[in-house]
């Protein structure tokens, strides 16, 4: 049987060809992202067990305290300052070095603070502990010099030996010398953010942070050393030495690689899905074909068991040769990738391919464990073929007719009724959020088995439709396609259900995205009908940044602007609980700020009363007229509940007037302050206005709600491009599935291509017969595809949030469509060349 | 409807047609394949089809007879010699030239596989003239139809319909388009008789009666006396000729011929 199986494989080596590309693309996928997370992985480790290398023993805050890197938030995750000097103090020890990080703003070019969020201050020193590397000019050692990370001091301009301003804590600004450029390694905040490196000393100064996140030591022997240390450390530090350290950090950074692992990885699998589903189909297929020869093995003496093991051989053969491939692939994927990652990225060091037999292992087993599964089917058809079939004279391959039997029909109407009510349950009964979602999530997942149960029967009908223009504008040979397309239901409805898939899921993503999108849009109108807003950056040391009090006024004097709202807020406690209280300008209310008011009126709110976030009221137990306590600097006040308000909204839980919040708290300058363009005035001539108010003050920024939107539609569209690139392999897998099945088909009906050509049918008028078939089958999944993923976008958006606003991209879903349509004519490229290829006379003698 | 067609003893037939040969082959020749596996499946044939005549080409298997055919239809081309088909000399023509001709010129029956199996048997008849974008002619259809009695089988698929019908579809096809020439390979080779007297009753009638020029190949001496003339192929040449063949003279030739 094995060299029956061998030969099959040789005979049908071009058929088989393609069902070895779909199972290479995937598992090259697959294995490229091994490859390539894996060589990112071990980058990192050298990387670090380089940096670590410099130090004897380290310590840290325990290591399950933090669980990103050591210095978010102040306290617990940082090493007091005096353990530094126990430490100097020990014997042997030859040098120490408290790591301070911190933030300290830096001021760009454009005389405002860098970034959305302060960039980071570190210390660097100039001794042996010296972690970074001074890629040009050389580290600080003056109280007045600093480096910066190559990165921030391109973008800002800043040359070595370029005066720049740095903010300390307390907003002071101080003047540096640019002495050097440093690379502060893989570290994702610096990374995002920028670094600047000043002395130990000064970094202290200008971070306000006095203690070290990390203490690096030098002396002797790293085991005593470390016993040392440990014993002045006590048991809430951890003291590694350099190996456990490099160890650690390498941890730490590796969890974005396996995150970035574990995202690949789910495309790949989704690949591999549409993979099988083509697998399948050939194998179906192949068998069809060759009946005869199967029956006729029968005849000759060959059990079932040998038939059924003959085909699975056979798909286990494809699928090695495959995955072998596959590898291959992925190596080459990894490396153009890492490539291109390498040339905008120098962080991420890679300097070898990493396969690991891990990499091997999995690649292989899934290739060929999925390629033998899916011929399981279609081994099993093999042995129901008789012994007599062989001498029946020929068949011809689909009756054209396909009747939806018993048990198709049973899971049609279970999976079709659970899933469509499981997304209506979790889309409009349940309450917004993650539980709602998966359960739509589920009721995809349900309502498309049944769509793949039923798709044979909806072969028919949706050829028709989706081959009624090309039949009328292409005459005869657009009218054979249609019967082609439909002869063989089974056949089209899984080559067609494997660019569904895809397609399904790129329409799914392109509504989400659109939906959020409009959301966002929506949201931003209906809550901030503002054209400007100014803040602060956005810092985790200070929690409450305060813009000046000055700028409001500034902003009124202009005659461009108009509609200045101030926000203010302030911690303060409610019963036993910290709660945000927070008034706004009077004007504002029930004009730029109106939430929806569940009981109550805003309009009360006069002195001595306040206004409750719904929320917060429900788990209060407040309704209107009741009485609450407030602590203020003037000791408890009471105060009336006059409105419960709900929705998105930026106020403060607690709303108070704005003359009682200054007689609460004092006088205090607002979180944010919204602007609007005066009626008639140049928007371009408004943002000058407004830059020119906020320019004394560095720390202040001014966002326009323009640029918010192009912000938030850029990053969709960037989600959505990623996702789109990443789902179009399950789509290009689909295709050869496509090309696949006609190739099959072309060969199937050599006889009857001959004859079409004997009556007078040309070359062309064949090939477009072929094209106008696999545009029709690329449409019916493209279509079931869109459907689908259109109907789940809706439902997904629906079950997200209250708030959530449901957008249809048209422009997306025709461009998708009218995309698979090409990339159908594109998959009957080599078909439809061999077809018209073929010898009229041969075909008809020997067909 | 088979009284229509009882056979019409040999030799009754209209006199020789005085018209212009419809196909003529000169000195044509067929080599497939080169070197020492060249197989010469022609030697120079040089033989005419007059227009309105029913001729057979007989011959042992292999002798020819097909690539004959297909040469005369213009399915394959010549290794050297000339075919004319009407006044149109088809040798060296292009493909899509080839296709227009047959389209328009000419009519096929074949042994089996004759029907595309997605088209009724209507579709399947008027298949030619729709690819040359002609209107059908509904009066000759209704009378093509009912002449091969296929009148309440045409919107069957072929694969609904027996041997018989399905090579009486194809002759219907052939008719419909009025080609210049039918050509047949073997139309009854799959058929018992009574399906085949059908067949090649409606063949003769159709020479007789509507004017078409047919040539068949055929293996079978009572087939081949339908016929007004009889070729005999033998190793790529022409050898003899019949003229009002009757089985037994036929039979006799084969004999000769050594087959
Ligand atoms: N494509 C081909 N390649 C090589 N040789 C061929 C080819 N087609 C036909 N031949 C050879 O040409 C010769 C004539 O073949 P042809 O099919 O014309 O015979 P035939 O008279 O129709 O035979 P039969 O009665 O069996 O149908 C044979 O020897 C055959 O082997
Ligand atoms: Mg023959």
């Amino acid at each position: 049987m094995l060299k029956v199986s061998l030969a099959g494989v040789r005979a049908h080596r071009l058929r088989l060809m393609l069902t070895g590309l779909a199972i290479m693309l995937g598992v090259g996928f697959i294995a490229g992202t091994f490859v390539l997370t894996d060589t990112m992985q071990a980058g990192i480790d050298k990387k670090f067990a380089g940096s670590a290398s410099k130090v004897d023993v380290a310590v840290l805050p325990k290591k399950g305290k933090v669980d990103v890197l050591p210095e978010e938030g102040p306290g617990g995750d940082r090493v007091p300052a005096d353990l530094l000097t126990k430490i100097r103090a020990l014997p042997g020890v030859t040098a120490v070095h408290g790591l301070v990080r911190g933030e300290a703003p830096l001021i760009g070019k454009d005389g405002k603070v860098y970034g959305d969020s302060p960039t980071r201050g570190l210390s660097v020193t100039d001794g042996p502990l010296q972690r970074y590397d001074i890629v040009a000019g050389k580290a600080p050692v003056a109280p007045d010099e600093a480096v910066l990370d190559e990165r921030t001091a391109k973008r800002n301009g800043f040359k070595v030996g370029a005066v720049i301003r740095v903010l300390d804590a307390k907003g002071a600004e101080h003047r540096f010398t640019l002495t050097g450029l440093a690379d502060f390694g893989v570290d994702s905040e610096v990374g995002f953010y920028g670094g600047v490196g000043f002395t130990p000393a000064t970094a202290v100064r200008m971070t306000g942070e006095r203690d070290p996140v990390e203490i690096d030591v030098l002396g002797g022997d790293q085991a005593a050393l470390r016993d040392a240390v440990a014993a002045v450390a006590g048991a809430r530090y951890d003291v590694l030495t350099s190996r456990a350290l490099g160890d650690r950090l390498a941890d730490a950074a590796g969890a974005d690689t396996k995150i970035i692992r574990t995202g690949l990885l789910i495309f790949g699998v989704v690949s591999m899905l549409v993979s099988a589903l083509v697998i399948y189909n050939t194998f179906a297929i192949l068998i069809a074909q060759r009946m005869r020869e199967m029956a006729l093995l029968r005849c000759v003496g060959a059990t079932r068991r040998q038939v059924f093991g003959g085909v699975l051989l056979e798909s286990a053969v494809v699928g090695l040769a495959g995955s072998l491939a596959g590898l291959a692939l992925g190596v080459v994927l990894a490396a153009g990738l890492l490539a291109l990652v390498g040339g905008m990225n120098a962080e991420i060091p890679t300097d070898r391919l990493t396969l690991t037999p891990t990499a091997v292992a999995v690649g292989l087993t899934v290739g060929i464990v999925v390629t033998v599964l899916s011929a399981l089917l279609p081994a099993r058809a093999a042995t129901r073929i008789a012994p007599v079939a062989a001498l029946r004279s020929e068949l011809e391959p689909g009756g054209g007719r396909f009747r939806l039997g018993w048990p198709r029909r049973i899971l049609t109407v279970l999976f079709g009724v659970l899933g469509v009510g499981l997304a209506l349950l979790g889309s409009l009964s349940m309450d917004k959020g993650e539980t709602a979602m998966f359960v739509v999530a589920a009721g995809g997942a349900l309502l498309f088995l049944a769509v793949i149960a039923l798709m044979p029967a909806l072969v028919r009908p949706l050829g028709g439709a989706a081959g009624a223009l090309p039949a009328r504008l292409t005459g005869v040979p657009g009218r054979l396609a249609v019967a082609n397309a439909r002869r063989t239901p089974r056949r089209t409805a899984t080559t067609t259900i494997a660019l569904t898939i895809g397609v399904g899921l790129m329409s799914l993503f392109a509504v989400v995205a659109a939906s959020g999108q409009a959301t966002v849009v929506a949201n931003l109108e209906e809550q901030f009908p503002v054209d400007f807003q100014l803040h602060t950056q956005f810092s985790s040391a200070q929690t409450d940044p305060e813009l000046p009090p000055a700028l409001a006024a500034g902003l009124r004097a202009r005659s461009e602007l108009t509609g200045v709202v101030e926000m203010r807020r302030q911690e303060a406690r409610v019963g036993g609980d910290e709660v945000e209280v927070g008034t706004a300008t009077p004007a504002a209310f029930g004009r730029l700020l109106k939430p929806p008011v569940r009981s109550g009126s805003l309009a009360d709110l006069k002195t001595g009363t306040v206004a409750v976030n719904e929320t917060i009221a429900k788990h209060q137990g407040l309704a209107v007229g009741d009485t609450l306590r407030i602590g203020t600097g003037r000791g408890q006040v009471p105060l009336k509940v006059v409105a419960v308000f709900g929705g998105e909204t930026s106020l403060s839980s607690y709303v108070v007037p704005e003359s009682d919040f200054t007689r609460y708290f004092g006088a205090k300058g607002p979180w944010t302050i919204y602007v609007n363009v005066r009626p008639g005035t140049d928007p371009e001539r408004a943002l000058r206005a407004v830059e020119q108010v906020a320019q004394p003050y560095p720390t202040v920024k001014a966002t326009s709600a323009t640029a918010v939107k192009e912000q938030f539609t850029s990053a969709f569209d960037t989600m959505l491009m990623i996702f789109g690139g990443l789902l179009g392999l399950a789509v290009i897998i689909a295709l050869f599935g496509i090309a696949n099945t006609l190739s099959l088909s072309v060969v199937e009906r050599t006889r009857e291509s001959a004859l079409l050509r004997a009556l007078g049918i040309t070359r062309g008028q064949l090939r477009l017969m072929l094209s106008v078939e696999a545009v029709i089958m690329a449409i019916i999944g493209a279509l079931t595809g869109v459907v689908l993923g259109v109907a789940f976008g809706w439902a997904a958006t629906e079950s997200m949030a209250d708030s959530s606003v449901f957008a249809l991209p048209y422009g997306q879903i025709v461009g998708l469509m009218a995309l698979a349509g090409l990339a159908g004519l594109l998959a009957a490229v080599l078909p439809a060349r061999r077809a018209a290829r073929t010898s009229v006379v041969e075909s008809l003698s020997h067909g | 409807m088979t009284s229509t067609f009882t056979p019409v003893p040999p030799g009754s037939g209209a006199g020789a047609p005085p018209a212009p040969p419809a196909v003529v082959a000169t000195e044509v020749a067929k080599v497939y394949g080169s070197g020492d596996a060249a197989v010469h499946a022609l030697r120079g044939v040089s033989v005419s089809f007059a227009k309105g005549a029913f001729t057979a080409i007989m011959g042992p298997s292999g002798s020819g007879k097909s690539t004959l055919m297909h040469c005369l239809a213009g399915l394959d081309t010549v290794t050297s010699g000339r075919v004319t088909l009407g006044e149109v000399e088809i040798t060296g023509l292009g493909d899509r030239r080839l296709t227009l001709l047959r389209r328009e010129r000419v009519g096929f029956v074949f042994q089996a596989f004759n029907l595309v199996p997605t088209l009724t048997a209507e579709q399947n008849i008027l298949l030619p003239l729709e690819l040359a974008g002609k209107k059908p002619d509904r009066d000759w259809f209704d009378q093509v139809v009912e002449v091969v009695g296929l009148r309440d089988r045409l919107s069957h698929r072929p694969a609904e319909l027996s041997g018989g019908q399905q090579q009486r579809v194809a002759c219907a096809r052939a008719l419909v388009s009025r080609p210049e020439v039918i050509f047949a390979d073997e139309p009854t080779g799959n058929l018992d008789s009574r399906s085949g007297a059908e067949v090649l009753g409606f063949l003769r009638s159709s020479v007789r009666e509507m004017g078409r020029t047919i040539v068949m190949v055929t293996h079978d001496p009572v087939a081949a006396s339908y016929a007004d003339r009889v070729v005999f192929l033998r190793d790529g040449r022409i050898v003899s000729e019949l003229a009002r063949p009757t089985p037994d003279a036929v039979l006799d030739q084969l004999k000769a011929l050594g087959g």
